[in-house]
């Protein structure tokens, strides 16, 4: 990868060497927060050709590395300080873990003289971030920096993707020594499996033929591995109906025949049904069936045969037991599966299982509070026929934008599945731009969430983001106000926020623009015009006067 | 179905030499649920390439995940689930289907000092004869003593002890080594 001749020694600082590595990686934007320990760094970045984007809290530095990574197939960088620029990584870091998302992430680290003296802004990065990556190391001798950060960006970018970490004490970036750049890393403890077991593959297939209701269930191992051409290949090749996780949004076009629903706690309906009874074969491709997934678990896929494919063999079996496991790069191995096919053709579509009353069931979902608002929102929304890329928080929201969202353009909606952490969609999206900047980029968020990260704003406006904020403002936390519904008797506490905000203004005083929309009729012309001024913008639905106002609307109309 | 019975289990690591590389095996081991019993580790005839044994207690379908989940850890090189060569015969009908499993020879040391003196000789005498221990230290009064074996082994020279006065002991926990069985 490095540019450098092999061999050859160049006496330079630790920054400059990183900063020279950095720029021979590609890396064209790293999203950061400068403080004493990481100082060095950002002298460096001075005269190099990276962009940097200043951040207002390090927490959005590593959501727009994570969006950035999402939209561009490859490592987004973050930068932070030591002590609390660390800790403020930790949400973001998670995130990207259980979300596999790849991201370097760089750290200043107090001078080695003065690790373990609880000197200013210690914290023990290496300890506190170990379980929240997918590797990190703490970098203590010069000869070890060339080969972590060539192992850093392997590892974020391989096998199962994700977080890795480096903690670079300030005196190691600060003093000269000769490096050489042209050095790599060697991990003997690490193989990812790319190609699946053809014998495996061979089973698969044949149970397939065999079965009479076999069903594909889609996670967001496909996208991640690049595989959306192939499963669309398999799913044409199969005649195979589809459901798919929360992950797997743009799977398939919503309208199609084969394409079922979202399966798990907030899936519709007949997807559950299909897994947990119907379905006699399920093929799942990288889903790691969390809780989250199996709305009953005691019951998914219990007399079917189930066959998964999987890059991280510790996801085999960890929830649910599986009959035909195949380990492997979802691309490659459904390349494998095709050319099979292609030899040795199966015997599918004999008997099409799927019938009208699957299709006329498919779009039925639970009804809410208010919620048809932000039905009418995510179809006016879908409406715009714009290349964009669309980020959720996490709320309601998420999951109406998620059975809602349908034109394929704004798929895959990027969205925090496995962490579930409310602030990440605002950084997301602006990451996302960096990484597309034709695109238009489109932040559906609840109240709540967007005051978890809303300084990040600032940012859209200072690189003049094409970003639309849409805060579904209902005046509460809604999902918390749902489970206290429906687990705790109604009984109800810190939902309510009761001190009303206005947001619009909140987006004028960032330099933004900002606008409240009270009206039905409203909604598609402010959508409209939002996104084609191609200017940081906010849009606050009020969704219970939207909601009162055309029930009132409706009733004038009957009278 | 893996049994979801709580069992003792011995898993062995290859693990390249590196900083923190302890942390992130007895994080994954506590984070999955799993009191670690022993765990010894040191060094091996590879350099940079270190060996642990671990005995824990959890149920076996939880075992295999955290097998995999240390594999995971980058500077992990090889994980075996090992199967006690004298316990394999009671333990083999629910483990016996599972990949990973090898069959291991297995011993443990133990150092203990115990008072010397006239009245405590011929039961000393007795123990080492008996166990075949080595005297490794004498001082007049105490008496250090080595003793290598099986678990079980070990067990019963602690039980033989209690008879005489012991002033310190250790145990190394058991370390563990893979065999062909035919």
């Amino acid at each position: 990868m490095s540019q450098s001749p092999k061999g050859h020694k160049e006496v330079m600082t630790g920054a400059k060497a990183l900063v020279t590595l950095l720029e021979d990686r590609g890396v064209e934007v790293i999203f950061g927060y400068p403080g004493g320990a990481n100082l060095p760094i950002y002298d460096e970045l001075r005269n190099s050709s990276i962009q940097h984007i200043l951040v207002r809290h390090e927490q959005g530095s590593v959501h727009m590395a994570e969006g950035y990574a999402k939209v561009k197939g490859r490592p987004g960088v973050c930068l932070a300080t030591s002590g609390p620029g660390v800790t403020n990584l930790v949400t973001g870091l998670a995130d990207a873990l259980l979300d596999s998302i790849p991201v370097v992430a760089l750290t200043g680290q107090i001078p080695r003289g003065m690790i373990g003296t609880d000197a200013f802004q210690e914290v023990d990065a290496f300890n506190i971030t170990m379980p929240v990556t997918k590797h990190n190391e703490l970098v203590k001798k010069e000869s070890e920096l060339v080969k972590a950060v060539d192992a850093a960006f392997y590892i974020a970018n391989s096998g199962r993707k994700g977080p890795v970490l480096l903690d670079l004490p300030k005196d190691l970036l600060d003093e000269p020594y000769p490096y050489d750049l042209s050095e790599t890393c060697s991990l003997p403890g690490y193989n990812p499996t790319t190609k699946g077991n053809i014998g495996q593959i061979k089973k698969a297939l044949k149970a397939i033929e065999k079965a009479e209701r076999p069903l594909l269930l889609v996670g967001a191992g496909v996208e991640s591995a690049g595989a959306m051409s192939e499963i669309n290949a398999l799913i044409r090749k199969l005649q195979i109906p589809v459901v798919r996780t929360l992950m797997a949004t743009g799977v398939l076009s919503f309208d199609d025949p084969l394409y079922l629903g979202m399966i798990g706690t907030h899936g519709n309906g007949l997807a559950n049904r299909l897994v947990n009874k119907e379905a006699d074969l399920i093929l799942i491709a990288g889903a790691k069936l969390s809780n989250r997934s199996l709305l009953r678990a005691d019951l998914f896929g219990k007399d079917a045969k189930l066959i998964q494919l999987d890059i991280d063999p510790a996801e085999i079996g960890k929830t649910i037991e599986i009959d035909i496991p195949i380990v492997g790069d979802v691309k490659e191995t459904l390349r494998d599966m095709l050319l099979r096919i292609e030899d040795k053709p199966i015997r599918v579509g004999v008997t099409p299982w799927i019938h009208g009353e699957h299709q006329k069931t498919k779009t039925m979902l639970p009804k809410a509070d208010a919620a048809e608002v932000m039905e009418w929102v995510c179809q006016e929304l879908s409406k715009i026929d714009l290349k964009m890329h669309v980020t959720t928080d996490v709320g309601r929201h998420q999951m109406w934008a998620n059975h809602h969202m349908t034109n394929p353009k704004h798929l895959p909606l990027i969205t925090s599945g496995g962490l579930g952490t409310m602030g990440f969609g605002l950084p997301a999206a602006i990451g996302a731009w960096f990484a597309d900047p034709q695109s238009p980029v489109v932040n559906l968020t609840g109240d709540g969430s967007f005051m978890m990260n809303m300084q990040e704003f600032i940012v859209a406006v200072e690189h003049h983001v094409p970003l639309t904020v849409i805060v579904f403002n209902d005046f509460r936390l809604g999902m918390i106000k749902e489970l206290q519904d429906s687990s705790y008797g109604k009984r109800h506490i810190a939902h309510d926020f009761n001190k009303e905000v206005d947001f619009p203004l909140l987006a004028k005083a960032m330099g933004g623009e900002g606008r409240l929309v009270v009206r039905r009729e409203e909604i598609a012309e402010a959508l409209f015009e939002a996104i084609h001024s191609r200017r940081p913008n906010l849009i606050c639905f009020d969704l219970e006067r939207i909601h009162l106002r055309s029930a009132i609307n409706l009733a004038e109309k009957a009278s | 179905m893996k049994s979801k019975i709580e069992g003792r289990h011995v898993i062995a690591l290859e693990v390249e030499d590196k900083p923190g590389v302890l942390t992130r095996i007895s994080a994954l081991f506590s984070r999955r649920g799993f009191n670690v019993e022993s765990l010894t580790v040191g060094h091996t005839h590879q350099p940079g390439v270190s060996r642990f044994t671990i005995v824990v207690v959890g149920a076996e379908a939880e075992l295999e995940q955290v097998r995999k989940q240390t594999q995971k850890l980058i500077n992990v090189l090889k994980t075996f689930h090992v199967l006690d060569q004298e316990e394999a015969s009671d333990l083999e009908l629910t483990q016996g289907g599972a990949k990973n499993v090898q069959h291991a020879v297995m011993r443990e040391l133990a150092l203990v000092k115990v008072h010397y003196d006239k009245e405590s000789a011929r039961q000393i005498n007795h123990i080492v004869e008996r166990f075949s221990a080595r005297m490794l230290h004498w001082s007049g009064e105490d008496l250090v003593l080595e003793f290598s074996g099986t678990e079980a082994k070990v067990d019963a020279v602690f039980e033989e002890l209690k008879q005489v006065t012991v002033l310190e002991s250790v145990r190394t926990g058991k370390v563990a080594m893979s065999i062909e069985t035919k």
